[in-house]
């Protein structure tokens, strides 16, 4: 097997992939209604989706979703979110469009990750804690599984009713295998 | 026009995509359908606020 030390940290193997943590490059999410990161290497076993501050011009929740070759799936997912403040805890919502999670009102700002993991062939498992802290604090968890028809090669940022639009923060994903 | 954001993690290259027509008009007929939505739910809020208790109609 051949092995490459290039000096930036980093170890790639023969079969292409990199050994460590790659990250993408963060994108401001201040506008448009998804954000897509593309071209995810085929070897790739772990995906965290990481959120700072980000904030939506309308009350629809977030909504993480997969895709390969063939684009970004939109249903087959099993996935549930559920709130915790000091108005609504306990609030279960489920989702088959993508991996939900709370976004609060257009005032909220949303931090915190989701981890999406390969479990086997094309099966994804996802986690993700995510919080809003300013004037109404609560606290979102999320969870789930998708299996994909073909090898994942995008993620796509977006919400539940897919039309609201992204007004501030940034998102940005990191990918190992 | 609405657009998504499309970050290429291969090259770093990132591209602001601006929707089709046809996705256009999806866009906004969604929008139409939420407004026209909320809108239903806070008449009706309104009309129930409005509509005297059952005790006080006696």
């Amino acid at each position: 097997m051949a092995v490459t030390i290039d000096g930036s940290a980093s170890v790639t193997i023969n079969s292409g992939a990199v050994l460590g943590i790659t990250s993408a490059p963060a994108q401001a999410s201040t506008s448009g209604v998804s954000i897509d990161f593309t071209s995810i290497p085929s070897w790739v076993k772990r995906i965290t989706v990481m959120f700072s501050g980000v904030s939506l011009n309308s009350t629809g929740a977030f909504l993480i979703q997969l895709g390969d070759s063939g684009g970004v799936e939109t249903s087959g997912y099993d996935a549930t979110f559920i709130i915790g403040s000091n108005t609504s805890s306990n609030t279960v919502t489920a989702s088959v469009a993508g991996f939900p999670f709370y976004s609060g009102t257009n005032t909220f700002s949303v931090s915190g990750s989701m981890i999406i993991t390969n479990i086997t062939g094309n099966t994804w498992v996802e986690q993700g804690v995510f919080n809003n802290s300013v004037t109404t604090p609560f606290v979102t968890s999320t969870a789930g599984t998708k299996t994909l028809s073909a090898t994942l090669d995008r993620v796509r940022i977006t919400t539940t009713t897919g039309t609201d639009t992204f007004d501030a923060g940034s998102v940005n994903i990191l990918y190992e295998g | 026009m609405t657009h998504r954001i499309v970050v290429n993690v291969e090259t770093g290259v990132t591209t602001q995509v601006e929707y089709t027509a046809e996705e256009q008009a999806a866009h906004d007929a969604a929008v139409a359908a939420q407004q026209a939505e909320a809108a239903a739910a806070e008449a009706q809020a309104l009309a129930d606020a409005a509509a005297p208790a059952p005790n006080e109609a006696q």
